[in-house]
């Protein structure tokens, strides 16, 4: 009797020890927390308070004051029937839409060809992410260059098309959007090459080789053995280039600054012109707050869906059951 | 179901020449282990009957015609890899399966085959398990069955056994040979485990630095060597060489041993060999398991050795002995004791040795 009562003192000494250790812990924690509180917490709830006023920088009262131009929910109406917005999300969707896959087809192909070592590969591959270290900014300006009216691509189409090209890029409706989008895709493929180059290379080449000899196929060794292996990176690839590609700027704002009229304006470089031209502070922090939470629900989904096609809960059950009995087995 | 012939076959890799002209013939149906220390070019030869590597020069020939331009898909070679090669994210039913979907076979077809192939490899309970969870001895079996489901002609096992866990070895050897009697395919095997080669194959090609040393049954390769290789790597403990010199005093041929004393030849075929010497200096090979030992004797028999220490290993006892710098082994019985026999004289049966030139450590006097 006595022994199991000095058993459960003991087990209750321990608890209790626990007990303080994680109080203590918890303080430990609390100025880390504070500080992350304050980066991410204060500045989003400061966003959400001024996107129901309707201050402005130009009133002459500080932020926190803004309460006295209250409005509820009236930037949020207004963005709803903002057509200028509408349009730039739909500007922007479309260089996703157009951009992001490009890259990946251009990316995976090129990674293809990288996988299998030929004479000169580390200066073409050295050439091949130059791209991607040239700061933003001056890629936008390169390109500038390129597609003026006398610039070298219009030179080039010019001795293809055995007559000078007199191509007004950057100033057509139609043809700006060509123009940033190639100006995007030549940016950023270098980056998905690397990622998918890095997929390609984890796949095991003696299993390459047994589906070969197996009689299967190039196209047939892709789908079977490469894509299964490659799905995780790819979605990664992709979610990453996606999200980025909702923000892009600064390769519009040097070519085009959103022109001619609003004909290449993205959401970000909306969100530039009336914080900065027009100073309509509060209506851009709701637009802030909205384009975050699309964003969200955009990341979420990827991540969903990444998750649910990685791991089926009938085959993860299978496989402890195989590994259960593998070790009996052992034993 | 395929005879495979190499007519001066070379592969080079920038200075080093891995595979040097090898001339050889795999009968059909035969199972065969090319056997060699690492880098003796055994598993680039696979690797060329396989279409991984291409051959610098000579011909491969399946029945007779070259398939050295044949790409790797069309060749109907199974391989088994070394770390096996399973496409661990699919099922065990995938893996099997893999080889008779990429040829589009129909699904009850392909059903019926991989049923048949998972009981003869027993794993028909296994069938629906992710292959990444199955134990290293079910991911070998795996192998096989899925290079034997698209009945190839021949069978490539690369250093199946050396993976696996002693115990598990031993019944997969017997297993392999099964297998390979109810496949009834051609099947040639890398190993660089001498004791595997000579339990599992008809027949063994001994390699060493990309040269085909010798080709024979186990048996032959055993107790008629081509060469101080093949005597040294196969067996265990290998042949002693015994370095001697060829003397004559009238008609008798003897080999002169130094310190260990003489030994007159009286075997024929031993005579000839020592006749068809082109230096007095050459090594006498002689198997420990052959040699007598009998108390010092007088005769001009044997060699006078004294007793250097016992190695008892379980069934059997390695007995050392030694006279001067020459270090012989002898292999007895367990109940061998040596106590009173501090000094012995060591007869080797006269036809069960070879000598070598010591030159080049050619066998002399034909095979």
């Amino acid at each position: 009797m006595s022994a199991s009562r000095k058993e459960r003192d003991a087990a209750a000494a321990k608890l209790s020890l626990e007990k303080e250790q994680r109080k203590l812990g918890n303080l430990m924690a609390l100025p880390a927390q504070l500080l992350l509180v304050f980066i991410v917490a204060f500045p989003l709830l400061m966003q959400l308070y001024v996107s129901t006023t309707w201050w402005s920088p130009l009133d002459g009262v500080p932020w926190y004051m803004a309460y006295e131009s209250w409005n509820w929910f009236a930037n949020y109406s207004d963005l709803v029937q903002d057509s200028r917005l509408w349009g730039a999300i739909w500007r922007t969707l479309l260089i996703v839409i157009v951009c992001v896959p490009a890259q990946f087809l251009l990316g995976l192909g090129l990674a293809t060809l990288f996988v299998d070592s030929f004479p000169g590969k580390t200066i073409f591959y050295t050439l091949l992410l130059m791209p991607m270290m040239v700061v933003p900014a001056v890629v936008g300006y390169m390109f500038f260059l390129l597609f003026q009216q006398s610039g070298p691509i219009n030179d080039l189409i010019g001795v293809f098309a055995g007559g000078p090209a007199e191509i007004n890029w950057l100033n057509d409706v139609n043809l700006a959007m060509v123009a940033v989008m190639i100006a995007e895709i030549w940016e950023w493929t270098p980056l998905m090459f690397l990622i998918l180059l890095a997929g390609l290379s984890g796949v095991p080449e003696d299993q390459m080789r047994a589906a070969r000899l197996l009689g299967a196929n190039a196209w047939q060794r892709f789908w079977r053995i490469v894509m299964p292996r490659m799905k995780t990176v790819i979605i990664i690839a992709l979610v990453l280039r996606t999200v980025e590609s909702l923000k892009v700027f600064d390769t519009l704002f040097i070519m085009t600054v959103g022109g001619p009229g609003v004909a290449t304006e993205s959401i970000s470089l909306y969100i530039y012109k009336r914080t900065f031209q027009d100073l309509e502070w509060s209506y851009v922090a709701s637009i802030g707050l909205f384009v975050l939470v699309a964003l969200s629900l955009l990341a979420g989904l990827g991540i969903w869906f990444m998750v649910r096609k990685s791991t089926k809960p009938a085959q993860v059950a299978t496989a402890q059951q195989g590994g259960a009995l593998a070790l009996q087995e052992a034993k | 179901m395929a005879k495979i012939e190499f007519k001066g076959l070379t592969k080079r890799f920038g200075s080093l020449t891995a595979v040097d002209h090898l001339n050889l013939t795999i009968p059909d149906k035969s199972f065969v282990a090319l056997l060699g220390p690492s880098g003796c070019g055994k598993s680039t030869t696979m690797n060329m009957i396989a279409g991984i590597e291409e051959p610098s020069d000579g011909q491969i020939l399946f029945d007779g015609s070259d398939i050295v331009r044949v790409p790797i898909d069309r060749r109907g070679v199974g391989y088994v890899f070394q770390n096996y090669a399973i496409f661990t994210h699919m099922s065990v039913y995938d893996n099997l399966a893999f080889g008779l979907q990429v040829r589009g076979l129909p699904k009850a077809q392909i059903n019926a085959k991989v049923q048949q192939v998972a009981e003869l490899m027993r794993l028909e309970d296994r069938l629906d398990w992710p292959s990444g969870t199955l134990s290293v001895n079910e991911m070998q079996k795996l192998a096989i069955g899925r290079s034997a489901i698209v009945e190839p002609s021949i069978f490539l096992l690369d250093e199946p056994l050396s993976n696996l866990d002693a115990a598990f070895r031993e019944f997969m050897r017997t297993e392999l040979k099964h297998i390979q009697r109810q496949l009834e395919q051609t099947m040639v095997y890398v190993t660089h485990d001498q004791i595997e080669a000579m339990s599992l194959a008809d027949h063994i090609a001994v390699m060493n630095r990309g040269v085909l040393q010798q080709y024979g049954t186990p048996a032959d390769i055993y107790s008629r060597p081509a060469n101080t290789f093949v005597a040294m790597f196969i067996g265990s403990p290998s042949m002693n060489l015994i370095p001697c010199q060829i003397t004559t005093e009238g008609e008798t041929e003897l080999l002169d041993v130094g310190s260990a004393g003489r030994i007159a030849i009286t075997d024929d075929a031993l005579r000839q060999a020592a006749r068809a010497a082109p230096s007095r200096d050459v090594i006498l090979g002689v198997r420990p398991e052959v040699l007598d030992l009998v108390p010092r004797a007088a005769t001009g028999l044997g060699l006078q050795l004294e007793v250097d220490l016992l190695e008892p290993i379980g069934p059997r006892t390695v007995v050392h002995l030694r006279s001067g710098d020459t270090e012989i082994l002898a292999v007895k019985d367990k109940r061998y004791g040596t106590q009173e026999l501090e000094a012995v004289t060591a007869i080797p049966p006269q036809a069960a040795c070879r000598l070598f030139d010591r030159r080049d450590g050619r066998v002399l006097g034909g095979a």
